[in-house]
């Protein structure tokens, strides 16, 4: 039943849409409306789906899934807590000196942030909370307060040690297995701290790009004194501790000497004692703050269970074989392969959210694209900039659409589509030199995991060993 | 409202969802703990890896179905916003009766021999022999099982059953 493969994903496409059902309720609807037609048309052994509890014991036992809980916990204590409201001050008060102050302070603490809250979804509502009103009030036009928060709320896909950036790193190394035992390379799997090294460079370059451009954009805005009262010296405080801390956590976790499930700990750990001694933390925040945690887990453990469901069938019909063939046929050598993959990741984006892409269409697609584009380091990166552009594309992004909902105030597609174009013309500045210079994602590691390009014949080949796919002639 | 059983098995899942919320607390804990654990005291990190695997399945069996009860799932409502109420809770029963009910009822029925066997012989994790790995297993079972007993609340009372 290889048909199935389109059909399948556009049913999923279809529901999600047209239904407005949880993604986990279309997905399992899915897999099991397809599985009823394998087991009919005698394509699916039974014995296969049984498989399926094993695979969701495999979920409750996978060591990296430990850090999801722990990241949505430190998302949720940071939207009760003041420590973003502190850091932005502090950051307010220290460019005080420059017109561009609120907007460099922005980006700076959605730098800061972004690794701790995780998910993009959970950065825009706490910066929305707290940074947007203050950008206002500094006199930062309502577009462009916009504007802001969605990037910074975007900095979490590129900037490690995200949940995003874990996820992908899991499912990445599941890729990377199937494509190396596909052509009997002998390389190294890829493991999360690489796709964290690989991300490292480009995600610094765009942060300083986007702080450049913030800079220019906000020198020449008339000057009004941000609405910022006066940090206590007890804030100060906090927000050195916070800064150390959290960049600490940071070179510990890239430079490999502390596990990401750890770092996450550290942080949730830290967070609440910062509650606590402050005294922020009473029993109703905390209890706030536990229902969001399991609420978000909950939902984002749906997803797996979906996708999980989803994959399994999807590959028990050998499904995939149609994308394999269809990754198999693209032009332009690997990294033909690489941009219209791309590109079909940010389509995705408009209407998927990071979670859905990197459990749903990232091991559908990975696989035959690492068969021919061997770099799986570099495969990552770029997949990682190119959902944090589609996340800031007006009108549908995700991160646009999400602050859009969150803010108070109401702004036209054109005038954001305005404030946005900088800092997307810088990123896509940051993806074309990276599409263009592969080793700028192994400058923090060595290049061992750069395997060279194979030809055509070889990749058609591999991809055989994956999935047997149709010969050429008959596909056209 | 619910009344009767159903009323009974709502507060029942709505009770055992609150003990399990601070669930989260002790794994951040013992997660964070490994590292001090395995640099300084060189000691202990992996009973506490351990540990925290089973409190962390729990929570998660649990977490499910939390996350339909306050109704914080993921999805793409944009466009079926525009459906009326009614036709949107149709849609959510019509959904759990076909998709979520079969699935949970095929996981518990397929999964039961092996999870019963591993709590039976209240099997240990494997790589390391440290007692408590049934208890993951066991937990894939709570989950379909809390996600059933949902679904049947949802489907069964008048609104939906939170």
């Amino acid at each position: 039943m290889e048909w199935a493969g389109f059909p399948m994903l556009a049913a999923v496409a279809l529901g999600l849409v047209a239904t407005g059902l949880p993604a986990f309720m279309v997905l399992i609807g899915v897999a099991l409306f397809f599985a009823v037609l394998g087991l009919v048309a005698g394509a699916l052994p039974y014995p296969v789906l049984t498989a399926l509890p094993f695979r969701i014991i495999g979920l409750l036992e996978n060591d990296l899934l430990q850090a999801l809980p722990l990241y949505v916990l430190m998302g949720a204590l940071l939207n009760r807590l003041p420590l973003a409201d502190i850091l932005f001050r502090a950051g307010s008060a220290l460019f005080a000196r420059s017109a561009a102050a609120p907007l460099l302070s922005a980006i700076g603490l959605g730098a800061l942030l972004a690794p701790m809250n995780g998910s993009v979804g959970a950065s825009a509502a706490t910066l929305s909370r707290v940074v947007e009103p203050r950008l206002l009030a500094s006199g930062v036009s309502a577009p462009q307060g916009v504007a802001l928060v969605a990037l910074a709320s975007t900095l979490g896909v590129v900037v490690p040690p995200s949940l995003v950036l874990i996820l992908l790193g899991d499912s990445m190394l599941r890729a990377h297995t199937e494509a190396i035992n596909a052509t009997h390379l002998a390389a190294r799997v890829i493991n999360t701290q690489d796709v964290f090294q690989g991300a490292l460079p480009p995600a610094l370059l765009f942060l300083a790009t986007a702080i450049a451009v913030a800079w220019l954009v906000g020198r020449g805005r008339s000057s009004r004194l941000p609405a910022v009262s006066r940090l206590r010296a007890g804030e100060w405080l906090a927000a050195f501790v916070a800064l150390t801390a959290i960049v600490a956590l940071l070179v510990a976790v890239v430079s490999g000497h502390l596990y990401a499930v750890e770092a996450a700990a550290t942080g949730a750990v830290a967070l609440f004692a910062f509650g606590l001694i402050t005294r922020h933390l009473d029993g109703p925040i905390l209890m706030a703050a536990l229902r969001d945690t399991m609420g978000i887990t909950g939902a984002l453990f749906a997803l797996f269970v979906g996708a999980t469901t989803f994959t399994l069938v999807f590959r028990a019909l050998s499904a995939d074989a149609p994308i394999a063939a269809l990754i198999a046929a693209i032009p332009g050598g690997p990294a033909g392969a690489a941009v219209a993959t791309l590109v079909l990741l940010g389509l995705c984006a408009l209407v998927l959210d990071a979670f859905e892409i990197i459990l749903v269409i990232i091991p559908l697609v990975m696989p035959p694209l690492l068969v021919r584009v061997p770099d799986a380091v570099w495969l990552a990166a770029l997949t990682l900039l190119a959902l944090q552009t589609s996340f800031l594309l007006p009108p549908f992004g995700y991160a646009v659409m999400t602050v859009r909902t969150l803010s108070a105030q109401r702004v036209s597609d054109r005038a954001l589509t305005r404030a946005l174009l900088p800092f997307l013309a810088a990123q896509l500045a940051v993806l074309v030199l990276t599409v263009a210079f592969p080793a700028l994602t192994h400058l923090a590691q060595p290049a061992s995991l750069a395997a060279t390009p194979r030809s055509d014949a070889q990749v058609r080949e591999q991809l055989e060993n994956i999935v047997p796919i149709a010969p050429l002639e008959d596909a056209k | 409202m619910m009344g009767g059983w159903l009323g009974e098995a709502n507060r029942a899942v709505a009770a055992l969802i609150a003990a399990g919320r601070w669930l989260v607390l002790p794994v951040s804990l013992l997660l964070f703990l490994q590292w001090p654990l395995r640099d300084l005291v060189h000691a202990y990190s992996i009973a506490a890896n351990d540990l925290a695997q089973w409190l962390f399945a729990l929570y998660v069996s649990l977490a499910l179905t939390e996350a339909t009860r306050v109704g914080t799932h993921l999805a793409a409502a944009s466009f079926a916003q525009r459906y009326s109420p009614r036709m949107r809770r149709v849609i959510a029963k019509v959904a759990i009766l076909l998709c979520v009910m079969p699935w949970s009822i095929f996981v518990l029925v397929a999964g039961a021999p092996s999870i019963w066997q591993s709590v039976r012989t209240l099997e240990a994790f494997p790589e390391t022999a440290n007692p408590g790995y049934f208890l993951v297993k066991a937990s894939a079972f709570l989950l379909a099982l809390l996600m059933l007993t949902q679904a049947l609340l949802d489907v069964l009372s008048a609104k939906d059953a939170r």
